[in-house]
């Protein structure tokens, strides 16, 4: 596997520092899964203070991205690392981008979660969105596992999951058109509501860019623009080709 | 040993009959010297062939099948065979207890993980792979804080204080929670148990919700009750005979008012075990409020001094430390007889800001004072109940300390007196402005 690459380094110093960001970009990978988390809970059990507490600490994943980018550039400009090495700290520049940015969607569900919650609630207690919600957070979770594992195969199912968001994505549109026609009342609510489910779907995005970061840092292969299938049989046709450093 | 000895006459006794052979035979033609020389020979062959067969032997590991040698070479031979034979029984003793213990582990309800002092998975038994979605084999060697991502883990251990297990909240799946607890042990390694509390958690959620709630159904009828004893214990048509009951039941009302109000700020300080963070404030503003209401009791004792040694201000919720310190002082006021004294004192050092409240009252017997904490516990039923206090003072106080990462300590010393002491850490101060000030030029 790649991970024992990183342990035949000449300087064990290099090798520390590599691991310990790895280990920093996926502690601000499971903060921003948890501000995730605490963003669905907030607005399905409606809890405005709770989405307020999101809103509030997404200062914290912004420090921790500008940390972890200075320390990227340290390490490029004293280290001068190549192959493997270089694309492990690119994939970490890249990786930290769309978790900002998740927790920006995060911070944006919750302070929509925290306004929402003083108005009626629907009858079906957004259960679309609980649902959606569970499956863009797993789809984060397992992007950060195959991060940590350097697991290709897990990271191309994750790719794969995508395409079922866009899917619930499109339904929860339909539906949310069809209340604002039955009951314009409901506009306001509605689209809200759709911000939401826009959010989420963003953050599946991301978390599919994570995992094609992680086939990147493993394989050398740039998937991303490219159809899944092909990946996959190229990957299984020539794993050993598979290894172009940039 | 006896063999042994035996065995090296016998071979020494060889080599002399090799060489006196030879010098026989050297006689016999003329040339002692290459009879000599001969014999030494045929003795060398002898030895090198010996060494060969021991080391051809030793090469392949034919342990079952020595070679039949004789004399020392032999006795060499079984001695190695012993050895062996002596370390394959204490290999299978250790396989065998390795993998009783192995069986025992797995079969263990609670996650075990052992890491190294790099924080590496180097092993874990089945319900550590379940609960915490560990993959056996393809997991060991890496680090689990890349794994276990939760904030609140992450700060655990990185804490290195691992007297207390941490709860989780897992992100992905239902409503679980996870009791965590690290124990270091040997060169830095670490053993990470794991446990599934979710069942706990519900039940005292469960048990949170219904004293919020049973408290909350309770007062509204109980604020009728005390409205309409007010009303006839102040109407003057009211029979002389009745006016002693209603003014007792007035006073149960209210007792039973204060402890429903505790009640409820318990279950509230309960909600979150998370430590607030708040605003500076000022102790010595605070003390000399309490030390106000002190006065204004009906009976109190005569002296209520407050000593403030230290400028440094508290950071921590208002409200929540208001609360406690004032049922602190209210305890002291209440157990202190009125020719007795209370004092207040706020000081500051290298381990933080401590509050001590001290009286000259009753004291409390030692073996009360580990359990004075505990919800309702009376240390002497009579003496309590007239002085009307909920029973619930102490639990509050520990529960703000708790959320400030403060603690209490109590000493008393039967009839002379009592001190609760109340500790904060350092990062619970603001820098005193004192210092502040010497550092501007004069």
């Amino acid at each position: 596997m790649e991970t024992a690459d990183l342990s035949h380094h000449i300087s064990r110093r290099f090798n520390e520092d590599l691991e310990r960001v790895r280990s920093k970009v996926l502690g601000m990978g499971g903060f921003v899964e948890q501000q995730l988390q605490k963003a669905i809970t907030a607005l399905v059990e409606g809890d405005s203070s709770l989405g307020e507490s999101v809103a509030m600490d997404d200062y914290q994943v912004n420090n921790m991205e500008v940390a972890i980018d200075d320390e990227c550039s340290r390490i490029l400009a004293t280290r001068a690392p190549a192959a493997g090495d270089l694309r492990v700290i690119v994939a970490i520049i890249k990786t930290i981008t769309d978790l900002e940015r998740i927790g920006d969607e995060g911070e944006k569900i919750g302070y929509i979660a925290s306004r929402l919650a003083t108005m009626e609630r629907p009858a079906d207690k957004y259960r679309e969105i609980k649902h959606l919600g569970r499956v863009v957070s797993e789809m984060v979770h397992d992007a950060l596992d195959a991060f940590a594992r350097m697991d290709v195969e897990s990271a191309l199912r994750v790719a794969r999951q995508d395409r079922l968001v866009d899917e619930e994505y499109e339904a929860i549109q339909r539906q949310s058109i069809t209340f604002m026609m039955e009951d314009p009342r409901t506009i306001r609510r509605a689209l809200d509501v759709m911000w939401v489910v826009r959010a989420l779907e963003r953050i599946g995005d991301h978390a599919k860019n994570i995992s094609e970061y992680v086939i990147y840092m493993v394989h050398g292969k740039d998937i991303r623009h490219t159809s899944l299938d092909d990946v996959e049989r190229e990957l299984r046709a020539g794993p050993g080709t598979a290894g172009a450093a940039p | 040993m006896q063999p042994a000895t035996q065995m090296w006459w016998f071979t020494i006794g060889r080599v002399l009959a090799t060489v006196v052979a030879g010098l026989g035979v050297g006689w016999l033609f003329g040339n002692l010297g290459a009879g000599l020389a001969a014999a030494l020979a045929v003795h060398l062959g002898w030895v090198l062939a010996n060494l060969f067969r021991l080391e051809w032997w030793l090469r392949h590991r034919n342990y079952a099948d020595p070679p039949d040698v004789g004399g020392v070479w032999g006795e060499i031979i079984a001695q190695v065979v012993r050895l062996h034979r002596r370390k394959r029984f204490h290999k299978q003793r250790f396989v065998q207890l390795m993998r009783q213990l192995q069986r025992s582990t797995a079969a263990l309800p609670n996650g075990v993980v052992i890491l190294n002092a790099q924080r590496e998975i180097i092993w874990f038994n089945r319900m550590a792979a379940q609960l915490l979605e560990l993959r056996s084999t393809a997991d060991l060697g890496l680090r689990i804080d890349n794994l276990l991502r939760e904030p609140e883990f992450l700060r655990y251990l990185g804490r290195q204080d691992y007297s207390n297990p941490v709860v989780i909240r897992p992100t992905i799946g239902e409503d679980n929670y996870l009791s965590l607890q690290v124990a270091p042990y040997g060169d830095g390694q670490l053993l990470l148990l794991v446990s599934d509390v979710s069942r706990q958690m519900r039940l005292e959620a469960v048990r949170r919700d219904f004293v919020a709630n049973a408290s909350h159904e309770l007062r509204s009828p109980l604020t009728v009750i005390s409205g309409y004893l007010e009303t006839l214990g102040q109407d003057p048509a009211l029979d002389p005979d009745l006016a002693g009951p209603v003014a007792e039941m007035r006073r149960q009302a209210e007792r039973m008012t204060s402890i429903i109000r505790d009640l409820l700020e318990l279950s509230r300080l309960e909600e979150t075990d998370e430590i607030v963070g708040g605003a500076p404030i000022d102790v010595a503003a605070l003390l000399s409020l309490l030390r106000k209401d002190v006065l204004a009791r009906a009976v109190h004792p005569h002296e209520v001094r407050v000593r403030v040694e230290s400028t440094a201000q508290l950071i921590g919720d208002d409200p929540e430390i208001h609360s406690a310190f004032s049922n602190l002082v209210d305890n002291a006021a209440k157990y202190t007889p009125p020719e007795g004294s209370i004092e207040m004192r706020w000081w500051t050092d290298a381990e933080g800001g401590h509050l001590a409240v001290s009286d000259t009252g009753f004291g409390i017997p030692s073996e009360h004072i580990p359990r004075l904490t505990e919800r309702f516990y009376r240390v002497d039923a009579g003496r309590s109940r007239a002085t009307g206090g909920s029973g619930l003072g102490l639990a509050i106080v520990k529960h703000v300390l708790q959320r400030h990462g403060a603690r209490l300590e109590v000493q008393s010393i039967l009839g002379e007196g009592s001190t609760f002491t109340c500790h904060f850490p350092p990062e619970r101060l603001t820098r005193p402005p004192v210092a502040a000030l010497t550092t501007e030029p004069a």
